[in-house]
This record gives structure tokens, C-alpha cells and sequence, in this order.
């Protein structure tokens, strides 16, 4: 009954003023919506269990190598299947290999040709995460068979988009690589283990006596633990001892890699979110900070009434249940509307998110986040009302009542209160600046990065000729060697090649290699280098400088002797006094021994940040490979460049599948996509930040300069001359800032160092940052305080005088 | 030292001009002990805040020291009050957050005193007004005739030649008013021009003339013979 009376007041004074409501609520919305937007993101990534059973003893596991400083990389199969004979600790087992495919067919016959991102999975996959289809059954052992493993089952997304989701699709037949493949059945909405974004799933039908699971490395491997993690690594660790003894040739060196899949998931995330958590927690406690000096100037002016309330009986517990009423119903009022602007933000974040944020696609607005979003407006309503609640029921009634609610010793705890405020605010404003200020530097210098090619006015599409008619060596030669030249002619078209893996896109395949005339190191000791197949007139396409030597030509053929052309990096690390070009590499991977005829720049394989490889091109008719990615140089944006270009491609082939059409400034894009997203994101808390600091140092001086009207008009009496009234007041807000900007200082120097796997080519203590940022900052303060100055130059003293 | 001639002050309103003050011709020499009364309305107060330059927005001549203040822009009127007039307010009017020491200090800081100066001068004023042990005090914890004793001394502490005191004694008890007059009476025989505002006759006793306003005008006790005078 009380608290309904409390509440029934608090609305009535609260609707009495309504620009102090609407300030307040609108400063709490934006604290509170980048809170509950950046929380449903941390919940979607980090916090939510994967949608597997007991996810918790789930264990993705790798081989590593000690030796070459390798943790994460892919398993022998020869090895997967001792380990699933041999382990005491571990349940379940299953297998996992990337593929790209065609689907060419479905039940109705002849569909538009599709290059599909597809897993060949172990049948154990399945029951092994505890997942069930929706439509049909997953694979039976019986399926997982060499020779027999022509089955397949779709993903949710697959089934709607090219199969308009039909609930009978089980037992029907599609056409995959050139062959038919009988549909089992369907996987849940938003299914995905390591990586979304796949199609289908196939059987492994992994075939030990096969000569490749012998001495290769291809699979990922999943696993459900029966012990705890330290005993699953220590009986992993021995039999990969075992397997060492047994196969030196594969396993010197090598050993299991075991990880929860979790972490697994979540690792290279978890930090960079938990800073943008960390940043909005900042944001939504200047907020609270910002409401709660309004609340304390608002609280100065009904001290009196609240005086009369103490005299008239009321206790003080009774008094601060009142005011926390209110302040929690304004908490509240912030949280519905932050939930609003929240709802926004998770859509962007979710739709516009990076892809490399696992999960952040399943960001959304649900019961969870919600809770969150109740209880900080709960948390945040007691936090900025417990400083106007101690400052209303901390006075003498009697020293109120006759004080006329001006000075006094309360006065100056009060004023001291709200400039600790004011100097919190500045102190995390600088903070989330100097966050913002670094990983922008970091976003700058990457973009600023020397990719080693010019990606502006170059297409790129992806061709792949996978399997069935596709599967010799000589179809695809000649396939590449017709396109190539009727796209180099086509209108607009500069130039025009292909490349089987596009710069920026990942390291692709690689290859082992020994100089020729050189004593051969051991086989796990001999050196590694990326390989590509190019078209001729790759490196003319991308512009990548020809360093010496030649580029390839259209003699560089199948019967004619092998050549190669490498880049700076190997030529540099194998020829440091130069000469490379003339030298001759035996490359494993094929067994080709080849001349170099050729020294081109480096390329950024895997990212702008990360460092250059030794890398060994090879021409596509001496290594030709199924996936190749066409790349065409044109003069500006010629119209119709990609229905020309799809139109010569099905003149040769019109069952081939073009995908990923995209120009190389987008795989630019893409390769800092995640610098970008952070930059965005801490930009856009830095922009809230800065107006929140600007309203609170505005608001306090504003109110600072009304509640010293009496003393500016005694100083004026006194002799000071409006300048000196004016420096008054801005040496006031110069004052606060300072302080805040220290604090900020020495919080950021700690606080930043978190922030340094996100960072390239900065300092997180980088001192340009931090002095730009505290100018800045500086600057905003000053302006903010000119106001209230020009008030306060512009009174009249005999009215000020007047004023109690 | 002061010479007013046909001062008037006025609003205007919705139905015309209302007059604060009317027509005044006061004439204030160094050295003299003036107070003015009058009934609440008068324009006891507002005569005080032009003669402080405190107010700038009336019409007339006034001649402050030789110095024609009505032809003297808003900042030379400050300069004049600061070379030559301190203040007395009936509600003290101390800056709360300032200790004593700090209050006295004001005055000081916008005469360009250098802070050596300033320091032996505020400590001079403490050992002059008795309120050494004071110093770090802020006014709240003083009592009323305290902290109006703070104020005096504030008042004086840039040795200026014209002292105006809003009743000064409205806040106090008897004593303490008495203490705060003799003090006034003391700075006046040491040659400081002192004008008062109060409603008291014994304080006006104090003075050796009074100049009696009301409704504007100035009913007696002006300048005499001096044009426009009403008496």
C-alpha cells in the first residue's frame, strides 16, 4: 500500500517536470541500449550453451607440432581412427572434412548449377552432439561407407532456399558433383559446429587403407569426453607416443591436440567482447552518473519540502523509499526505452556482424537479454538514487528549514558529491575514448597495410570444377585456357586470369619443398611454403610487382620442363644474396622438381596483420586444380561485366556454378571486417560517451552557476569584472576536467592492456591516443562550460544579491 | 567626494514608467558618516547599489572622486568601485564554501595585489578584527555578528575611501549591531567615508547626517540648494 502510494507520487512528480523526466529517461535509453545490445551478443556468443547435449564435454581435437610452433592443425586419419580405437576417456568420436561441391539437380531434375559449402562428417557426428533432423534421419553407420556414401542431408537454410522446404524431400534424389545423392533428411534452423554457413553434410566414408589417410592431414575432430580434460590429454599424449613409434614418418613431432569446443569457438572472441561489455558497462555507469547529478540539482531545490515531510513524522527510511521509487521508476522508464533502441542495435549487430564472431547471427531480443535488461534498470534506478536519497535525508531539518536551502556545510558536501561525479563521468569518457581512440589508430594502420596488389577495379568469382566431368586434369586446363581469353576481351575488361586461392583468404593449400643442390633437412624439419596455381597473366591482373625474372606464359605447359615463380619472402630466406631466379625447388606435393623463372612482391595471404609466407606459384596447365577463382581487371565499373562474364562461362559449360562474386575491394573489406566491427562499435560508445561527458560537465556547471548566483553577485560587489566571473566558472569546469582526465589516465593504462590482441601497429598505452583524447576531451569540457560562463558573466548583481 | 544630480531610476510597465527613484540630488562629502532611511520602498537600497555602481541602469549625473560616472562605461565603473568602495550587506553575504581566510582574500584578488601582499594584508585584517582564530572557518559555522564582523573586514581590507552598508545590523542582536556600529564609527573617525541604509535611529546616531527618502524622492537630508531638491 505504501509503495503503491510511493509510486502513484513518484509518477505525479515526475510528470510535473517533464524536460527533467525526458532528460533523464533519454540519458538512461542510451546507457541501457548499448548495455542490452552488446549483453544479447556476449549472451548469444559466450554465455548461451551450444544447442548440443552436454555441451560442456564436448572436445574439439587437432594435431600439433611443437617444433613449428603449431597447435591447431588438421588430423591424419590414420591417427583419428587409433585414437577412436584406443582411448579409455573419450565416448564418442567423429571426423570432419571441408568441401566445396556443385549441385547441379534435384528431385525435379535440372536446377541453376550451385557451388555448395559442404562437411563430410563421421555417421557418430550426429548422435555424438545429440542433434536430431527435423525432417527425415541423419546418416546410419551403414552409410558412412566407402562406395556407398552417395547420401546427404541439408541444412535448414539449403532446404528452404533451393528445395522451397519440402517436408517430403527425404528418400529423393539431387545431383552433387555429377552424381546423384539420395536426400536422408533435414538439420535443425541454425545448425552448425565450428563454422555456419554450410550447406550439407555428407558421409566421410573414411577409408583407412586408402594411401592418403596415411600421409595426410584433413580432419577435424570432435569427441565427447567420459573424464575430466586433464586425463583425456595425458591418455591422448601417450597414444600419440604410440603412434610416433609406430609411424616416424607422420608423427615425429606430432602429438593430439584436445580443446573444449567451446573455447574452441569462442577464443579468439571472448576478449574483444568482453571489452565492448566492459565499455558499455562505462557508458551505462555515466549514465547513472548523469541522472544522478540531475537528481541531486533537482534534490537541492525540494530539500525543504523534504524537511517538512521529516518534521511532520515522516523517518528517514520512509523518505528514501520515496525518492528510490522514483529513481527506480526512471529506471525502468530507461530500460523500456533502451529496450527499444536496443532491439535496433541487435538487428544491425546480428545482420552486419563480422563472420568470424561465431554465433552472432543468433544475437536477438529474448527472455534472457530482457531479464538483463529489468534487472540493470533495477541496479541502475539504486544506483544513481542513492546519492540524492543520502544527500535529502542527511541534513539537520531544522538547519534546512532556516538556511533557506541555500549554503551551509550540506551545501558543500553536496557540491563535492557532484563534482566526484562530474570527475567519475570525464575519468570514463576518457577510458572509452581512448578504447575508441586506439582501435581506430589500430583500424587505420591496417587499412593502411600494403596488401602487395591494387584491388581497386578488380571482379572475382569463384569456379569451381569439382568431380564428375571435371575430375581430369586435361579438361579443366583446357576449360581455363578458353575462358581466360574470351573474358580478356570482353567490353571494359583490362586484363583477366585466375588463381586457385585468392589473396587475403586464408593460407590455403601448402607445400613442402627442398632447394635442389642443398643438403635435404629431415622430413619434419623441411621447409613449408604456400602453393597457388595461377593463369598466366595473373600477377599483370592484381598488379603484384614482377621482382625479376618472367612471368608465365602460354608455353608453360604440361610437357614442357616445370617452372615456378616465388615470392620476395622465399627468394629472401633461401637466396638472401639473390639468384633465386635459375634456382630449382622439388616440391613434394606432386613431386615436380622446378625451375624458378620468376621473383614477384609479396601478397598478405591470411590477413593485412598477419606475416608474409614464403609462397611458390605454380602454372595452372603444370598444377591444375579444381577450384580456381577467376580475377578480370577492368577500366572502371563496366555495366553488365558479371552476366558477361556468366554468360561466357555457360557458353563452355552450362552446368558450371559461379559463386562468390564479389570485387577484390570487398575481400579487402572482408579480410579487416572484425578491426572494422570493433572500430564501429567502441566508435559509436565513444560518440555516446562524448555527449554524456559534454551534458554532465554542461549540466553541473548550468546548475553550479544557479546555485551561485548569490556568491557571483558577492563577487561582483567585491570588484570582479565579468572576465574575471567568466574565468571563474571555466576554471571550475577546467578544474573537474583535469582531474577526471588523470583518473581517466591511470584507469585506461591498466584497462588498455586488455585490448592488446586487438590492436596493430599501436601501443595500448599509446601516448598520441591519450593526449589527443584528453584534449579532445578539454576541449568539449571548455565549450561546455562557456555557457553556463556567459549566464553567469551576464548577471546582474544587485538581482543576484537579492537572490537567496 | 559623491555628487548626484537629478538621478532617477525607473521600470517600465504595462501602464507606463514606475519610479524607484525620483529626481535625486545628494551631495556626500570625505569624511562624513551618512545614513539614509525611509519607509520599506523607499529606494533606500537601490540609491546604495548606484552610489556602488553596483547598478548601472538609472539616468542623471553622478560624480564619483571627480570622475563623471554617468558618462563611464560599465567596466570603468567597476574599476571605480574597486579602487575605492568596499561593501557591508544586512545578510552578510560570506561565500559559504570559502573559509574566512579565502573571503577575506576575494577583494584582494581582483585589485591585482600580488599574493605575498595579499597574504600579510588578510593576516593584518584577522589581527585588526580580532578573528585570527577563525580563519579556517567557514561562515556557516560562525554566528551571525561573526560572520557580519568577517564582512566588515572584508569590506575594509582594500583600505577603500567609501564604505556602504546595507543595514547592517538587520541580522543581529542588539549587542552584537552595537559592536558592528562602533566599529563603523571607528573607521569613520580614521577618515573612511561611510553611507548606511537602516531603519534604526540609533544606528543612525552613529552618523552625522541622514538622508530621509521616500517613495523615490528625497524628502530631506540631500544636497541643499542644489536644483530639483524636494524637501
Amino acid at each position: 500500500m505504501v509503495f503503491l502510494q510511493d509510486l502513484s507520487y513518484a509518477w505525479r512528480r515526475l510528470r510535473r517536470a517533464p524536460a527533467f523526466t525526458t532528460l533523464a529517461v533519454l540519458t538512461l535509453a542510451l546507457g541501457m541500449g548499448a548495455a542490452t545490445s552488446i549483453f544479447s551478443v556476449v549472451d548469444a556468443v559466450l554465455l548461451k550453451p551450444l544447442p548440443f547435449r552436454e555441451a560442456d564435454r564436448l572436445l574439439v581435437i587437432w594435431e600439433k607440432n611443437r617444433a613449428q610452433n603449431r597447435f591447431r592443425l588438421f588430423v591424419s586419419p590414420v591417427n583419428f581412427l587409433a585414437w577412436q580405437q584406443r582411448s579409455r576417456t573419450l565416448q564418442d568420436m567423429a571426423a570432419m572434412q571441408d568441401a566445396r561441391l556443385n549441385l547441379t539437380g534435384g528431385p525435379n531434375g535440372h536446377m541453376d548449377p550451385e557451388e555448395l559449402k559442404a562437411e563430410r562428417v563421421s555417421a557418430s557426428l550426429f548422435p555424438l552432439l545429440g542433434v536430431q533432423a527435423t525432417v527425415g534421419r541423419t546418416f546410419r553407420p551403414e552409410e558412412d561407407q566407402p562406395g556407398h556414401a552417395n547420401f546427404a542431408v541439408l541444412s535448414h537454410s539449403l532446404w528452404q532456399r533451393r528445395f522451397a522446404a519440402d517436408r517430403d524431400i527425404a528418400g529423393k534424389t539431387i545431383r552433387l558433383r555429377d552424381q546423384p545423392y539420395t536426400v536422408l533428411g533435414v538439420l535443425p534452423r541454425d545448425f552448425a559446429v565450428l563454422e555456419s554457413g554450410v550447406d550439407l553434410y555428407l558421409p566421410l566414408a573414411l577409408n583407412a587403407a586408402d594411401r592418403r589417410a596415411g600421409n595426410n592431414r584433413f580432419l577435424t575432430v570432435f569427441a565427447r569426453r567420459r573424464a575430466g580434460l586433464d586425463e583425456v590429454r595425458q591418455e591422448l599424449e601417450a597414444v600419440g607416443e604410440q603412434m610416433e613409434q609406430a609411424m616416424p614418418v607422420l608423427n615425429h613431432g606430432w602429438r593430439p591436440s584436445v580443446f573444449v569446443l567451446q573455447e574452441e569457438l569462442v577464443g579468439n572472441v571472448r576478449r574483444s567482447l568482453w571489452v565492448l561489455l566492459g565499455a558499455v558497462g562505462c557508458l551505462l555507469l555515466m549514465a547513472c552518473v548523469n541522472v544522478a547529478n540531475l537528481l541531486l540539482a533537482r534534490g537541492a531545490s525540494q530539500r525543504k519540502e523534504l524537511a517538512l515531510r521529516s518534521a511532520m513524522g515522516a523517518g528517514r527510511a520512509r523518505i528514501m523509499a520515496q525518492l528510490f521509487t522514483e529513481s527506480l521508476l526512471m529506471g525502468l522508464g530507461g530500460g523500456a526505452a533502451g529496450l527499444v533502441l536496443a532491439a535496433g542495435a541487435i538487428y544491425v549487430l546480428a545482420h552486419g556482424g563480422p563472420a568470424s564472431v561465431p554465433r552472432l547471427a543468433q544475437a536477438s531480443l529474448d527472455l534472457r537479454v530482457f531479464a538483463f535488461t529489468l534487472a540493470v534498470s533495477v541496479a541502475t534506478g539504486v544506483l544513481f538514487g542513492v546519492a540524492p536519497a543520502l544527500q535529502a535525508v542527511g541534513g539537520s531539518v531544522t538547519a534546512v528549514l532556516n538556511e533557506g536551502g541555500r549554503g551551509g556545510s550540506q551545501g558543500r558536501t553536496a557540491r563535492r558529491v557532484r563534482n566526484a561525479l562530474v570527475v567519475t563521468q570525464v575519468a570514463l569518457a576518457v577510458v572509452v575514448l581512448i578504447g575508441a581512440g586506439l582501435l581506430m589508430q589500430s583500424f587505420l594502420r591496417l587499412r593502411a597495410v600494403d596488401p602487395g596488389f591494387r584491388p581497386q577495379s578488380v571482379w572475382t568469382v569463384r569456379l569451381p570444377l569439382s568431380g564428375g566431368r571435371n575430375s581430369t586434369p586435361e579438361r579443366r586446363i583446357a576449360f581455363f585456357s578458353q575462358l581466360t581469353p574470351r573474358i580478356a576481351v570482353l567490353p571494359g575488361v583490362v586484363s583477366a586470369s585466375a588463381v586457385s586461392s585468392l589473396p587475403l583468404n586464408g593460407l590455403g593449400t601448402g607445400a613442402t619443398f627442398i632447394v635442389e643442390g642443398r643438403p635435404a633437412p629431415s622430413a619434419e624439419q623441411r621447409p613449408q611454403a604456400l602453393a597457388r596455381s595461377v593463369m598466366p597473366a595473373y600477377f599483370q591482373t592484381m598488379k603484384i610487382p614482377l621482382v625479376s625474372g618472367r612471368e608465365f606464359t602460354n608455353a608453360d605447359v604440361m610437357p614442357a620442363p616445370a617452372v615456378v615463380v616465388v615470392n620476395q619472402t622465399l627468394a629472401h630466406r633461401f637466396w638472401p644474396q639473390g639468384g633465386a631466379v635459375g634456382g630449382r625447388l622439388t616440391i613434394e606435393q606432386g613431386g615436380r622438381v622446378a625451375e624458378i623463372v620468376g621473383i614477384v612482391g609479396d601478397v598478405k595471404s591470411e590477413g593485412v596483420d598477419r606475416e608474409d609466407w614464403p609462397v611458390i606459384y605454380s602454372p595452372y596447365a603444370q598444377s591444375p586444380i579444381s577450384g580456381m577463382t577467376l580475377v578480370v581487371r577492368t577500366a572502371g565499373a563496366p555495366e553488365g561485366l558479371v552476366s558477361a562474364v556468366r554468360k561466357t562461362v555457360l557458353q563452355l559449360d552450362a552446368e558450371q556454378p559461379l559463386a562468390d562474386v564479389r570485387t577484390m575491394e570487398q575481400v579487402v573489406n572482408l579480410a579487416v571486417a572484425e578491426a572494422r566491427f570493433h572500430t564501429t562499435l567502441l566508435g559509436s560508445f565513444a560518440a555516446i560517451a562524448f555527449l554524456l561527458a559534454a551534458v554532465g560537465i554542461f549540466s553541473v556547471i548550468s546548475y553550479d552557476v544557479n546555485q551561485r548566483t548569490n556568491e557571483i553577485g558577492i563577487r561582483m560587489a567585491l570588484g570582479a569584472q565579468p572576465e574575471e566571473v567568466r574565468s571563474l566558472i571555466l576554471g571550475q569546469g577546467a578544474r573537474l576536467t583535469v582531474y577526471g582526465i588523470v583518473a581517466g589516465w591511470i584507469a585506461a593504462a591498466v584497462i588498455t592492456r586488455w585490448m592488446k590482441s586487438m590492436l596493430f601497429g599501436v601501443s595500448p598505452t599509446d601516448i598520441w591516443t591519450f593526449g589527443a583524447i584528453s584534449i579532445l576531451l578539454a576541449g568539449v569540457a571548455l565549450a561546455a562550460s562557456f555557457v553556463p560562463s556567459r549566464r553567469a558573466m551576464a548577471l546582474d548583481p544587485v538581482t543576484a544579491l537579492r537572490r537567496e | 567626494m559623491i555628487t548626484l544630480r537629478n538621478v532617477e531610476k525607473f521600470y517600465e510597465g504595462g501602464y507606463g514608467r514606475s519610479y524607484v527613484l525620483r529626481r535625486v540630488n545628494v551631495e556626500i562629502q570625505e569624511g562624513e558618516f551618512v545614513t539614509i532611511m525611509g519607509p520599506s520602498g523607499a529606494g533606500k537600497s537601490t540609491l546604495l547599489s548606484i552610489l556602488g555602481m553596483l547598478d548601472g541602469a538609472w539616468t542623471g549625473e553622478f560624480e564619483f572622486h571627480g570622475n563623471p560616472v554617468h558618462r563611464m562605461k560599465p567596466k570603468e565603473r567597476v574599476e571605480l568601485n574597486k579602487k575605492y568602495i568596499g561593501f557591508v550587506f544586512q545578510s552578510y553575504h560570506l561565500i559559504d564554501n570559502l573559509t574566512v581566510y579565502e573571503n577575506l582574500d576575494i577583494p584582494l584578488s581582483y585589485r591585482n595585489v600580488k599574493g605575498s601582499e595579499r597574504a600579510s594584508m588578510v593576516c593584518d585584517t584577522l589581527d585588526r578584527f580580532h578573528i585570527v582564530g577563525k580563519r579556517d572557518l567557514y561562515p556557516s559555522q560562525l554566528s551571525g555578528g561573526q560572520q557580519q564582523l568577517v564582512a566588515v573586514a572584508r569590506a575594509v581590507i582594500a583600505h577603500p575611501k567609501l564604505i556602504l552598508a546595507d543595514e547592517p545590523t538587520g541580522n543581529l542582536h542588539s549587542s552584537q549591531g552595537k559592536e558592528i556600529m562602533e566599529l563603523f564609527k571607528k573607521l569613520n573617525d580614521e577618515g573612511t567615508t561611510i553611507v548606511q541604509v537602516t531603519h534604526s535611529v540609533d544606528n543612525a546616531g552613529y552618523g552625522n547626517r541622514v538622508i530621509q527618502l521616500a517613495d523615490g524622492w528625497v524628502v530631506s537630508g540631500g544636497s541643499e540648494g542644489l536644483p530639483g531638491t524636494a524637501v
